[in-house]
Formats: C-alpha cells, structure tokens, sequence
C-alpha cells in the first residue's frame, strides 16, 4: 500500500469490487477525478467570482450553469448545491418550521432529518412502517390525524424517502404527497437513494421539496447534495439577507440566510459537475441495475439459510439480506463472523460490515455484469467451502 | 514554457482514465480488444508528456 504524506493511499476500488451500501452510487467519475487534480485549491472556483458575489453566479467555471441544468434535470424551478442531504434537510427546517411546530418523517428515517427538526425547536414524530417495511400514504393521514388529535394542530412538514437506507425498499410517495397537500402540509421528497441514479420529476411528483445526496447518488466528491423547489418555496427557504450593521451599516447583498452564503466550492463542487454528463446519461439505465440487483440476490437465495429482508424482486440496488448460513458457520468459526470478511477479501471482494454474517446490507449498483456475476459465485463458493447447501 | 503545465495535466489524466479502467475491469484486470487499445493509447499519452516535461526542464 503506498502513501500520501503520513496517509494510506485509499485503493479500494481499483482493488476491490466494493459492495459497501451507501459508497456504491458515490464512487467518482473519471472526468470528476480529473476535475479534483485541477481544482483542488481551496477557494478554486473563485477566480472570477464577480459581482453580486454568489456562488451561483459565477460564469467561470460555468457554475450559474450548472445550478439551471440540476433544477432542469430534477424538474424543479430552482436548485441548489448544499453540502449534503443533511444541510438540505436543515435548509428547509430552518425555514418552515418554529418552537412547537411538529414535523413528521418516516420510521426509517435517517437521523439528521430528526436532528434538522430538532435544531429549528420543532419536534419530530414517525410515521409507522408496515408489516412490509413500506411507509404508506393511509398510515400517513392516520399519524397526520393522529397528531391533529393529540396536539390541537396539523404538522407543519412531512419529510419522505422513496427509497429508504434501510431496506432499499420503495414508499408510496406520489401517495404520501398527495395526502400532505390534501391537508395542506409542504412534503420533502427525500432523494439521497434516487436522484442521480434514477429519472426524478418533481414536477411531476408534486413535491414542495426535493433533496438529493451528490456522494451518496450523484458520484460526486462530499460533502454534495441537491435542494430543489418552486419559485414559491425559494422566497421562503432561499430568502436573502436585509439586516445591518449597528456600527459598520454593513449589509451583506443577497446573500441567502439559511445557506449561509455559498455552499459548496472549490473540488467537491467541480466533481459533482464534471460527474454530471454521466449522471443526466445513467440514470436513463436504472433498468439494467435492477437487473443486476435482482439477479444477484437471485443466486445469493440460493445459498442455504439466505432471505432478501427487503421488498423482492428488487426495485433498488441497495439490499438488506440475512445470511443465517454463513452466520451458522461464524459461530464455530475461529475468526467468529470475520471469516466471511477474510474470505471475500481473498476473491478481492469488501463491502459488507466487517464482521456481519447475520444480517447486513449491500449495494451492486455500477458493477458490470462481470462482477455482478463473479461476486454472486464467490459468495457460493465461499458457502460451499464451509458445507452449506448451494441450489 | 507553461507547455509544461499542460502536459502535466495530459499525463495526469490519462493516468486518471487508466485507475478508471482498473476499476472497471477489477479484480481479474483481463481487458478486452477495444480496452487494450485505449489503455496503449493512455500509456503513451503519458509518456509523451513526460517526454515533454523533460525536455522542456532540461
């Protein structure tokens, strides 16, 4: 392993083939690699940052350009680049909600949406989960009335993944947000697992919101993320600054208050652009990684004691699977569950939780079929090797 | 001079386009016709541009 000052250079993924959950849909284009090489430096994207002095008016490198093409390619009137779904999520919170106001989010939620919630003093509540692990629009309008009955008033937001972290599986939210409107609550559509990897239409979708992770869907460098709404939202969560200074008189221009100003420059920034060509041209082949998905978890079940915890046949790249035959192994097993980490990276394989033969989850988006198919028989193979019954 | 400047970036991304082919072609690294001959044409972009840069800082 060679290094950089005191640091391992990291060669994961040109060792390995890395089914880590969250880092499959993140990893970088060449293009965007390239883009990281020349605009490293620190305040790189500022050379020709002119008057007004926003971020996303600066015509060299073409950023006002790309702000269009992001809230063009999610069908929404304005976009913003943020420093990851979360600081999107706290945008919005900031802006909507006060002390007292109750937001609800999905049972699967991701924690910095309750963190978000929290930060602007308003409380978050959940909505439940079926037996299926599906989040669903009649469960929703109960926690809505729920809440209206408890509490003397409507939540003020309702924050909603299509597809969670979890389980990969997909919610029912066109649904969800029609329901939201139906009591006139603004719905966030949360798109950390979909935008970048598959068409979003918010339009269409009829969000007030759409958030987007650059790192988790967008191949591209964190911290990126997306923040997308209507001109009617962006008066709101996108309002500029109009205070003074009592001694200095200093007014800071349009600067965008709960942005703080500028969000992402410099390299994270350029390699979320340099990666966006790719991205706009990917995700019109979301099929084919279904497919992939689905024919990976295919061969996975027929490893004795495997079960797909998520929603099967696949609709995302991203699964949760209990794996009770190599867990049956872990337990005599002198490395305990670290054998399976130690034999998948002899056959160059990593991703699952160091350690996890039980339950755990994975991510074959961007493999080509080639290590689709030669990680699917390494896993047979690895359960052969310890007497489990292979279909 | 800043020639210089511009092959190094030349080099540096087509090393950069073939870290990409190794993640694409992991863990085997067996590269097809077509892949063969964009890596040939990667080396040899680089090795132009370093033939450059030392000519140039000669």
């Amino acid at each position: 392993m060679g290094k950089t000052a005191n640091l391992d250079i990291r060669e994961r993924e040109e060792k390995y083939i890395n089914i880590q959950p969250i880092q499959a849909a993140g990893r970088l284009t060449a293009d965007a690699m390239k883009a990281i090489i020349a605009y490293g430096d620190g305040y790189s994207t500022c050379d020709l940052c002119l008057k007004p002095f926003r971020l996303d008016f600066i015509k060299k490198p073409p950023i006002a350009d790309f702000y269009t093409e992001l809230a063009e390619f999610v069908n929404m009137d304005v976009a913003r680049v943020m420093p990851g779904a979360r600081r999107a999520f706290q945008a919005v919170a900031l802006a909507l909600l006060r002390r007292g106001d109750i937001a609800l989010i999905s049972s699967l939620g991701h924690y910095t949406l309750a963190l978000a919630i929290e930060e602007a003093g308003a409380e978050w509540r959940e909505i439940p989960k079926n037996e299926d692990n599906i989040l669903t629009a009649e469960a929703t309008a109960e926690k809505i009335e729920r809440v209206k009955r408890e509490n003397g008033k409507l939540p003020k937001l309702i924050a909603m993944h299509h597809f969670d972290y979890q389980y990969g599986n997909e919610h029912e939210i066109r649904e969800i947000i029609k329901i939201g409107h139906e009591y006139g609550i603004p719905v966030l559509y949360n798109g950390a697992y979909t935008i970048g990897v598959m068409e979003v239409d918010g339009k269409k979708l009829g969000a007030d919101f759409l958030v987007g992770s650059g790192h988790k869907s967008m191949a591209s460098p964190a911290p990126t993320g997306v923040l997308a709404m209507d001109e009617e939202w962006a008066k709101v969560v996108l309002r500029t600054t109009d205070a003074r200074g009592d001694i200095t008189g200093r007014k800071f221009g349009i600067k965008e208050v709960h942005l703080l100003g500028c969000t992402v420059m410099g390299a994270p920034l350029l390699g979320m652009m340099a990666s966006f060509p790719h991205v706009r041209e990917r995700v019109k082949h979301w099929g084919e990684e279904v497919k992939k998905s689905n024919y990976f978890i295919k061969e996975m079940l027929k490893i004795e004691g495997t079960k797909c915890l998520s929603e099967y046949p696949r609709r995302h790249t991203l699964t949760r699977v209990f794996t009770g035959g190599f867990d049956k192994v872990a337990k005599t097993h002198k490395k305990g569950g670290f054998f399976l980490t130690k034999e998948l990276s002899k056959r160059r394989i990593t991703g699952p939780f160091p350690g996890a033969t039980k339950e755990w989850k994975l991510n074959t988006y961007g493999l080509t079929w080639e290590q689709v198919r030669y990680t699917a028989n390494a896993f047979k193979e690895i359960a052969e090797a310890y007497g489990l019954r292979v279909e | 001079m800043t020639r210089i400047v511009d092959e190094l970036f030349a080099a540096l991304f087509a090393l950069t386009d073939i870290r990409q082919l190794m993640r694409e072609t992991k863990p085997s690294y067996k590269l097809t016709e077509e892949q063969r001959k964009f890596l040939e044409k990667k080396i040899s972009r680089v090795r132009d541009s370093l033939d450059v840069i030392e000519r140039e800082f000669r």
